[in-house]
């Protein structure tokens, strides 16, 4: 019963604190107090017992001690005055030939977070610092920051500060980290330790424990080596730890490698090839959480090096009894991973997770499939069908979901997939995938002989109907499927216009309608420009993998959380609506976006005032030595991938052929805060781009060269 | 940056700079999480970041408001655990022992624990990790407290971090366990999907003073460089030593040299990587009849030395959750039906090489079918092979030397144990 009778238990324990007969002995002083932590620790307010609990504290009982300044760090803040108390015992334990006492009382010195008592701190402090006992000076190095951390106004003394330096030399390992530590801690204005060649190298030579070496390891990242055959050293040094099977020591030691290693990338390639044992070993970890942990970060790794994990791709089947969360990054990685020899394999095991029982899982599968089939899309769509029969209703809206993201990139698919959508609309439940079959009906109408039977069942039901992106799919592919097959479908047009404009009371829908019904009065011709203007490419190449990103893109994320919060930003993709509405891709730019806190965003609406105004700032001409030989259409669409809006260009097969690009950056950090960037890009070779913030184009440039590169690379 | 926080039962707050009340927000945000299938073990509240483990019916979570490495959170949170199992292992009888690491176990030794979470971690900061170090600091019983008062601990000023200087036994000698667990992940079609060996050196080290061990191993990089070829030798991969084996000399000319921790302890770990053929391999044939009947087909054989016996083998087989009235027939060993499981498992006390059994089950389905999907859970199996390893790893020798120059005997006993060995079925 924690919470029952907490007043009672107080006064109970309070009484028997202060009974003469319990304190005379020993053992049931002890369990006295005993039972005041476990009533403390089970959330009873006993910071009442306070001043029986500071009489407590001078015992020879180590125990005692122990348990008592348990209690006082956590209550002391609450008496401060009679905390005062307390320093007298520990002052004097600071003393006690016994070093265990010794830096137990240091310790709790320092724990009790009182600005008051600092004064009386120090001196045991500064003597601790000299004590012959390793465990006393460990704890009284750490004081020193735990000081600073509670007055970081205070000036710490000089003395104090180079005292730590020589400590740096300490024999024992931990003294040397915690030094490190507190130095760091003390330091912080300045920017932290100053770390210098001999520190470094005497850093290095005195690599120890595991928790001491990441410190030391993410410390020395501020070092800048003076010259080559330095760094060489350096690096040759940390070769044993960046294949240390602990995962913690080789992530911040490649960490290190990288930012070492910046300017030279085939170094830096080199060490992610010689991670690859160790981050295997990890992902096989009995652990779940450094499992899921190193597969967030080979999905950074294969960012730079697509083919790192080709051949180990076994590694990443999914076990049984594993965590949705593992099984969705190790699919994430398999579709990396996907290439002539595995596709099978590879396809086999994915299909097998399609019947998941996790639903999230199995979607993840299909999608996962789906993307394998951009470049292997007959096997894709194969299966794909194969799933429709087993009429699951989550499985079918994922697949259908998956079809229609696919078919935007493939359009040769879709005969394939006009065929397969027939008679799923009975197992299509929710509104996502309900929303995919819609489009996939508007946009193929013509092929799907069933689509106007299908499409009478939405309308008859429209009444009854909730979700609102449904309804403004079913007024867009009722639009379409009219304008293809006008006979069959003239009539539930009207019906669904009817009642969209007379009945619905949701004003989108409502508008929308009434902006189909005026422009059926401008006559077909304008109709069918507004609907049928936009559709992918037949022409559009595949993208196979993606394009080989540089190091820098992700190194300063690597070894942090962020990789590892990065996969929930990807799940969304699943609820977004048509690919011609919401952002396209979302992959390639969140993954930018992470590394560079910098993405590129799509916005519709471009006020004119502003655009003027912006095209009048910055100019700067930048050129790309990669002429990509391509179709513009196919430009076009790679931009898109990346959120890169062509706002208008010359008729293709003209020279110089122009194109003007628009773009809108997002910061991360300062979320409101958007900059536009437009741009001019050249067909002879040469981009003009204007833009408002250097930053950002900086990134925006960054962005456009990948996209160009890999359009040229691919033409080779 | 960190403080870790055993929450409701014990918390520490190492910096203070994460408030205290913050690991309110972690149980609700992870049932949200949880009901939304986006459970992850990073979740966030703000600027604050919960890096959480389950261990039983525990969490663990460690609080951070920095970009933290992550690897090394979790690390250290596993190590808390096997720390905090080790050291009530040796606190006297009438405390239960925490073979299981679980809520009970936790209040019961809370001040243990207390005491533990103090020594390992300052500040946010790890600190000393090594559990026979941590246990000279821990003074939990009452009758240890003369010695406390007067004897200070000899590895506080020790070189050797790991082991206490003195240490006396009347008979020197050292157990050597080296075991093997094999993973085998095997198609519905039969074909091994994936498969590996992952070994362990454990010692029990009954030896006085500061002894100097060295193992020799068949191991090929070894041989290589000392231009012997002589028998079978293993390729180990992944190879973590414990902190008292010296690294460099490994690096160089692979000497396994060292000052052993007193009592037990793992001196190394390696994975091997090769195709090995499952052990004990399992064919079935599972047909379910929808609405009246499963039948179950099982077969077992034991790919491995006819003079070999795998003891124990424990063969799970999946049932469906509706099913009912089992029956079963096996050619050796005992079938039961766990329905709490959905398995039927079948026991074999011991099943030599090259032997084959057989199982039968039936099961009766009711006429009413779940409308829920099943999973395909996959069959499961687990054996012990005693004095044999897969890999073929042998320990070659084992030298002690210490000054005063006694003698001392090294045991060596090999055994071979399924790890996570999978064949995943049609059903």
């Amino acid at each position: 019963m924690p919470y029952l009778g907490g007043e009672d238990t107080v006064r109970e324990l309070r009484r028997a604190l202060s009974n003469p007969n319990v304190q005379s002995d020993q053992l049931r002083y002890r369990n006295t107090i005993l039972k005041v932590i476990r009533a403390m620790s089970q959330g009873v307010d006993v910071s009442g017992l306070f001043s029986d609990m500071v009489k407590a504290c001078a015992t020879v009982d180590i125990v005692q001690k122990k348990l008592v300044y348990v209690f006082l760090c956590s209550y002391a803040a609450l008496n401060p005055e009679l905390s005062l108390l307390v320093i007298n015992t520990l002052r004097k334990d600071c003393q006690d030939p016994n070093p265990m006492v010794r830096s137990l009382a240091l310790r709790n010195m320092t724990n009790l977070r009182l600005p008051s008592l600092m004064e009386y701190v120090e001196q045991p402090l500064t003597a601790g610092l000299r004590d012959r006992a390793a465990c006393v000076r460990r704890v009284a190095v750490l004081g020193w920051a735990k000081l600073h951390n509670l007055q970081p106004n205070s000036e710490i003394d000089a003395a104090v500060v180079n005292e730590l330096y020589s400590l740096l030399r300490d024999p024992d390992p931990v003294v040397m980290v915690n030094c490190l530590r507190a130095l760091e801690e003390i330091l912080k204005e300045e920017g932290g330790i100053a770390i210098n060649k001999p520190i470094t190298h005497h850093l290095l030579n005195r690599l120890s424990d595991v928790w001491g070496q990441c410190e030391v390891l993410r410390i020395l990242q501020r070092y800048r080596p003076q010259s080559e055959d330095e760094l060489f050293d350096i690096l040759s040094l940390l070769d044993a730890s960046l294949v240390s099977p602990h995962p913690q020591v080789m992530a911040a030691t490649l960490s290190l490698f990288l930012s070492l290693c910046s300017g030279l990338p085939a170094v830096s390639l080199a060490a992610l090839e010689r991670v690859r044992g160790p981050l295997l070993a990890a992902c096989g970890s009995v652990s779940r959480e450094l499992r899921f942990t190193a597969l967030c970060h080979i999905q950074l790794l294969l960012r730079s090096l697509p083919g790192l994990m080709g051949a180990h791709y076994k590694r990443f089947f999914c076990g049984y009894a594993e965590p949705a969360y593992i099984k969705q990054r190790k699919m994430q990685v398999l579709v990396e991973l996907v290439n002539d020899d595995n596709v099978t394999m590879l396809l086999d095991e994915l299909k097998g997770y399609c019947t998941d029982v996790n639903t999230d899982t199995a979607q993840a599968a299909i999608s996962a499939i789906g993307r394998i089939g951009r470049s292997y899309s007959d096997r894709c769509l194969e299966i794909l069908t194969g799933l429709l029969a087993l009429k699951q209703e989550h499985i079918t809206s994922a697949v259908v979901q998956t079809m229609r993201d696919l078919v935007w990139v493939c359009p040769q698919c879709s005969d394939t997939v006009c065929l397969a959508l027939e008679g799923c609309e009975e197992t299509l439940q929710d509104s996502q995938g309900r929303q995919a079959l819609l489009w996939l009906l508007g946009v193929y109408g013509e092929q799907v002989s069933s689509a106007p039977y299908t499409l009478e069942v939405f309308i008859d039901g429209v009444r009854s109907e909730v979700s609102l992106g449904v309804k403004m799919e079913l007024l867009t592919t009722t639009m379409r499927l009219f304008l293809c097959r006008p006979a069959e479908t003239q009539d539930m047009l009207g019906r669904l216009l009817h009642y969209c404009i007379e009945e619905e009371p949701d004003m989108c829908v409502r508008d929308q309608a009434l902006l189909y019904y005026r422009l059926l009065h401008c006559g077909i011709e304008e109709t069918q420009k507004v609907l049928q203007g936009r559709r992918s490419d037949p022409s559009l190449g595949v993208l196979i993998g993606r394009p080989s990103e540089p190091i820098s893109q992700w190194a300063c994320s690597f070894n942090t959380l962020e990789p590892l919060r990065q996969g929930t930003v990807e799940t969304d993709s699943t609820s977004r609506g048509s690919p011609e509405h919401v952002t396209f891709e979302p992959k390639p730019n969140t993954d930018l976006s992470d590394t560079l806190n910098f993405s590129l965003t799509l916005l519709l609406f471009l006020g004119d005032e502003k655009m003027e105004e912006d095209y009048m700032c910055l100019e700067e001409q930048i050129q790309f030595p990669a002429i990509p030989h391509c179709s513009p259409q196919s430009l076009q669409a790679a931009m898109q991938l990346v959120n890169i809006q062509t706002l208008a260009f010359t008729p293709p097969h003209t020279l110089p052929w122009r194109v003007y690009l628009y773009t809108h950056t997002q910061h991360a950090g300062d979320s409101p805060h958007i900059t536009l960037i437009l741009g001019e890009l050249l067909y002879t070779g040469e981009a003009n781009q204007r833009a408002v913030l250097k930053k950002a184009l900086k990134g925006f440039l960054s962005i456009l060269t990948t996209v160009l590169h890999t359009l040229s690379s691919e033409r080779k | 940056c960190r403080g870790p926080a055993i929450f409701v039962l014990i918390c520490r707050n190492y910096k203070g700079d994460v408030d205290m009340a913050e690991i309110d927000h972690f149980m609700p945000l992870l049932m949200q999480h949880e009901e939304e299938g986006l459970l992850c073990p990073v979740l966030s509240h703000g600027s604050v970041h919960f890096m959480w483990i389950k261990h039983s019916n525990l969490y663990l979570v460690a609080t951070t408001n920095k970009n933290a490495n992550a690897s090394l959170v979790y690390s250290f949170l596993y190590k808390l655990v096997e720390i905090v199992k080790i050291q009530s292992y040796t606190e006297p009888p009438q405390i239960r022992p925490m073979s299981i690491l679980e809520e009970e176990s936790i209040q019961d030794n809370f001040v243990v624990v207390y005491e533990l979470l103090d020594e390992l971690m300052d500040f946010g900061f790890p600190q000393t990790t090594d559990s026979k170090i941590l246990q000279e600091y821990i003074t939990q019983e009452g009758t240890k407290l003369e010695v406390a008062k007067s004897k200070v601990p000899t590895t506080v000023t020790n070189a050797v971090s790991w082991r206490s200087e003195g240490i006396k036994y009347k008979k020197n000698e050292v157990f050597i366990d080296v075991i093997e667990s094999i993973n085998v992940l095997v198609n519905a079609n039969g074909s091994v999907m994936s498969s590996d060996i992952v070994g362990s050196i454990k010692l029990k080290t009954m030896l006085s003073g500061m002894p100097e061990l060295r193992l020799g191993l068949n191991d090929r990089v070894l041989f290589a460089l000392t231009g012997r070829d002589k028998g079978k030798t293993v390729v180990m991969e992944d190879v973590k030593f414990h902190q008292c084996v010296r690294l460099s000399r490994f690096e160089s000319d692979r000497t396994i040299s060292f000052i052993p921790p007193d009592g037990e302890s793992e001196l190394m770990s390696y994975r091997i990587n090769t195709h090995v053929k499952p052990l004990i391999w399992i064919e079935s044939v599972i047909e379910k009849f929808s609405h009246s009947r499963v039948e179950i087909m099982v077969k077992a054989k034991g790919q491995f030395k006819k003079q070999s016996v795998a003891n124990n083998v424990e063969v799970r087989v999946p049932v469906p959750s509706d099913a009912d009235s089992p029956k079963f027939k096996t050619s050796t060993g005992n079938a039961k039906y766990v329905p709490e499981k959905n398995l039927v498992v079948w026991t074999i006390k011991s099943f030599p090489g090259g032997k084959e059994f057989l199982m039968r089950a039936h099961f009766g389905l009711p006429s009413v079918e779940k409308d829920e999907l099943e999973g395909k859970p996959p069959i499961t199996v687990k054996f012990e092979i005693p004095y044999f390893t897969v890999s073929g790893i042998q320990v070659r020798y084992m030298k002690i030397i210490e000054k005063s120059g006694y003698q001392a005997l090294p045991w060596v006993r090999y055994i071979t144990q399924s790890g996570d060995y999978q064949l995943r079925t049609n059903v």
